[in-house]
């Protein structure tokens, strides 16, 4: 009798065990997401947009070359391009992103992730050929 | 009258287990559309623009990987069958349907250009471009 009692207050380790596995298992497979993706909405040039407005908006112009960009045809490394783009942070702003097709698709990123970093969700992709 | 007892006791541990297999398992089948996503792209990083909560289920998911080449859900296309697909969506879904382009950081723009074409060929003028948000 006082043995079977002492059996009862062992902890189960191997059901322990099980639980951990398993808290493992989920943490693992939720974990997965932290990586996440943000998605830059772009507007591709429609034909006859061009004409649309008669009022011309404001218009700022982003050269991307490879590892290049330039603002309103002055060639600015990304740093600079981050400070310069730092006074144009109208969200009403319509930008105009001209990607050079040997460009890479990073350096596209790095500059739309800037625009939207100053609030400029206007963003326009056009290829420089 | 000692073994009475112990049929009564609830089995804690069975039940948690039992729970943890329904959440594992639920957790796995509700991000199925993690198949349209091709796992050998590495994305540009962006560290200014929000990470995305909740995606629309029309996603058209494109992904491009470094050397160009296409695939919808992990299906190759060439640029003709890739129209069709666009074709086929904004039939189905509209003009609004959000079309996603997921391209290695390497890629060319090049190819990425002839993604877009394909896509504004089909009057489909509102892209987005995929990139990864670190933490």
């Amino acid at each position: 009798m006082k043995h079977r009692k002492e059996e009862a207050l062992a902890v189960p380790m191997s059901s322990m065990i099980d639980v951990v596995f398993l808290l493992l298992i989920y943490f693992i497979i939720t974990s997965k997401d932290e990586i996440s993706e943000a998605h830059l909405a772009i507007n591709l040039p429609a034909p006859g947009s061009s004409k649309a407005s008669e009022t011309k908006p404001q218009l700022l112009e982003i050269e991307v070359y490879e590892n290049q960009y330039s603002l309103r045809g002055v060639a600015l490394s990304l740093a600079n391009l981050e400070l310069a783009l730092g006074r144009f942070s109208d969200p009403e702003l319509t930008v105009i992103v001209k990607v050079s097709v040997q460009a890479r698709a990073k350096d596209l990123v790095a500059v739309l992730d800037l625009c939207q970093g100053q609030g400029l969700s206007k963003l326009n992709v056009v290829t420089l050929r | 009258m000692k073994r009475h007892d112990e049929d009564l006791q609830t089995p804690i541990t069975a039940m948690i287990d039992i729970v943890f297999q329904l959440i594992i398992y639920f957790v796995v089948t509700s991000s199925v559309d993690k198949d349209m996503v091709d796992e050998s792209i590495r994305l540009a990083e962006a560290d200014h623009s929000p990470a995305v909560e909740s995606s629309d289920p029309r996603l058209v998911v494109i992904n491009v990987n470094a050397q160009g080449r296409v695939n919808v859900a992990l299906q190759p296309m060439s640029m003709q069958q890739l129209e069709n697909l666009l074709l086929s969506m904004k039939v189905q879904s509209g003009s609004s349907v959000p079309i996603l382009i997921r391209c290695d950081g390497n890629t060319r723009f090049d190819y990425v250009d002839q993604v877009m074409q394909r896509a504004a060929r089909v009057g489909l003028y509102r892209v987005r471009i995929a990139a990864m948000v670190e933490g």
